[in-house]
């Protein structure tokens, strides 16, 4: 998923020798190629968040379409004040490249996951969130980034997922309906997109109908095309790498309580609300926090009222 | 009209701005007047406008000698002063860049402008411009981390477009910089991060003509101007209380009879 992003940018250079790419020590092997051919639109500002985050709003106002790339706490948590000062208040075109969304980078520990990054940046006016599911969401996520004169949010996994969209015929920019289904509505944003998809198979097999919505763009959204893609069934499910507080979980609550939707039954899936401290890959945390494909399988099959064998 | 009468019609303006409006932050203000009537009456090229040099206030509650600046010279309309910190008025105590010409970035937390003010800089290099940079922080605002990963990188890249004036008032929000934490050897300091420095009497109009003009290639610059807070009028200079202060009807009848 990061390489479909990060190809999609670099090769746009070419054409376009305004894009500049700044990165924060990280990115090894992402950018080798990048910065021997083309030097002019790159450059390493080191381990200095606060520094290279007010330094590309500079690089904004004087005309550049600038890219930070950094692993997302370094990225959003520690310049949370750049980021809102220097460019989103100031409404500039730089695009936040975030890596290691939710638990991608675990056992890594605590300090390295993104689990809370879309909650801080919805406060944030001006900055469109983008949470790619596979490489071709996020390949069209760079090629939004790429028009857009605004801030762009983009957290990016990078585990080489694989494609669960079928080609490239989509809209990021609004929620995706990926399988039609009736008993049960899944709505996901992020990598964890894998799961869902595998949990929908299975549900299959068992004869049960499974609706599935990805929504990669979580800020803006377009609310009243959500309801419609939900349309008429009664059990939503929202599925996240992130704390169910802040993230989509939280986005549901709102727009059905702001709409006075009452006839969906909402049911959040996400990461516990606390620290972690307990030593898992990023599959073993997935089964933790009940985000696993058959933990998915049996959340729906609970709430449809299905016998657990 | 001679840069010191210049700066001494920016002097009052702040006072009647500071009076008018009831605010804070008029010493602050004072003690870079003159730099700004240095800048903008002799240093910055400002024509043709889109190809001006950038001047960036990075202790933006020092707001009103820049606004006040831009109306001596002519950037913005006088009448915009008059809606200074008021309800429905025009600028703001802390800088917003969508409200006036020549407020060239949104400002007001401490260690954000400098950084900004780099990659504007950096960015005149890599289109090959001639414009130049300057960027305006108090000697409070140096405590800020971000400064100091700004002063690595900018003589790292070589921004010898971009110069630095320090407004060493020695006196912070709270107290006196040096004792809150001494910047002390500040020169050596940035001259150990690679820039080239210089010492100036932050308030000599020719001593200030002279330094900007002095640059060496291929470093940025840092001109450590002594200043004195509240310059100009004399029950407010080097008062730390004058941070805060409201300018009463009294407190400016008397600092305009000052500056004439």
């Amino acid at each position: 998923m990061r390489s479909a992003f990060i190809n999609k940018i670099t090769s746009e250079v070419s054409k376009n020798k305004d894009i500049f790419i700044i990165s924060g020590d990280a990115g090894l092997g992402v950018f080798d190629n990048f910065k021997n051919e083309s030097p002019d639109n790159f450059i390493n500002l080191g381990v200095a968040e606060q520094n290279a985050t007010g330094f590309a709003a500079g690089m904004a106002i004087a005309g550049f379409k600038v890219y930070i790339y950094n692993i997302i706490p370094f990225l959003l948590y520690r310049t949370y004040e750049q980021v809102r000062n220097d460019i989103c208040y100031q409404n500039l075109a730089v695009t936040l490249v975030g890596i290691g969304s939710g638990v991608t980078y675990a056992p890594q520990g605590m300090t390295h996951y993104s689990i809370e990054d879309i909650a801080i940046a919805r406060t944030l006016p001006n900055l469109t969130i983008i949470s790619p599911a596979d490489p071709i969401e996020a390949e069209l996520s760079a090629e939004y980034s790429l028009t857009s004169k605004n801030p762009v949010y983009v957290r990016l996994a990078k585990r080489g997922e694989p494609n669960i969209h079928v080609d490239k015929n989509i809209n990021i920019t609004e929620p995706i309906l990926m399988k039609d289904g009736e008993e049960v509505c899944l709505i996901f944003h992020g990598s964890i997109g894998t799961e869902v998809m595998d949990a929908r198979k299975e549900l299959l097999k068992e004869g049960i109908s499974v609706k599935v919505v990805s929504i990669p763009m979580l800020n803006p959204i377009n609310e009243s095309l959500l309801i419609d893609t939900i349309g008429k069934v009664k059990h939503v499910i929202s599925i996240e790498e992130h704390y169910i507080i802040g993230g989509l979980g939280s986005i549901l609550f709102e727009i059905f309580a702001i709409n006075k939707i009452n006839n969906y039954e909402l049911t959040t899936l996400g990461i516990t609300h606390k620290f972690i401290h307990e030593i898992k890959d990023q599959n073993g945390m997935r089964k933790l926090f009940g985000l696993s494909k058959n933990s998915i399988v049996t959340v729906v099959k609970n709430i449809l009222g299905y016998k657990i064998l | 009209m001679n840069l010191i009468d210049k700066s001494k019609n920016i002097r009052r303006k702040i006072i009647e701005m500071a009076h008018d409006s009831k605010s804070a932050h008029v010493g602050s203000s004072l003690s870079c007047v003159d730099i700004l009537t240095v800048l903008y009456f002799d240093i910055l090229k400002l024509e043709p406008w889109e190809n001006r040099d950038v001047f960036i206030l990075s202790k933006a509650h020092g707001a009103m000698a820049l606004y006040a600046a831009l109306a001596e010279t002519g950037i913005i309309n006088e009448n915009l002063l008059k809606g200074y910190l008021k309800n429905d008025g025009t600028l703001p105590a802390h800088l917003d860049r969508f409200t006036a010409k020549g407020v060239e970035v949104s400002a007001g937390s401490l260690g954000h402008g400098f950084n900004m003010g780099l990659g504007i800089a950096y960015g005149f290099k890599k289109r090959n411009l001639k414009r130049k940079v300057y960027v305006l922080i108090g000697d409070g605002e140096s405590q800020e981390g971000s400064v100091w990963e700004g002063a690595l990188f900018g003589s790292k890249l070589g921004l010898d477009n971009f110069t630095v004036i320090l407004d060493y008032n020695n006196l912070q929000g709270y107290g006196r910089a040096k004792e809150i934490c001494s910047y002390e050897p500040v020169r050596d300091k940035w001259e150990a991060f690679g820039w080239n420095t210089a010492i100036v009497n932050g308030h000599d109009i020719s001593a200030l003509r002279q330094v900007f003009k002095e640059r060496t290639k291929n470093k940025p610059n840092i001109i450590i101007a002594d200043t004195v807070k509240g310059k100009g009028v004399s029950f407010m200079e080097n008062k730390l209380e004058w941070h805060y202060y409201i300018v009463t009807g009294e407190h400016k009848d008397k600092a305009l009879r000052e500056l004439l």
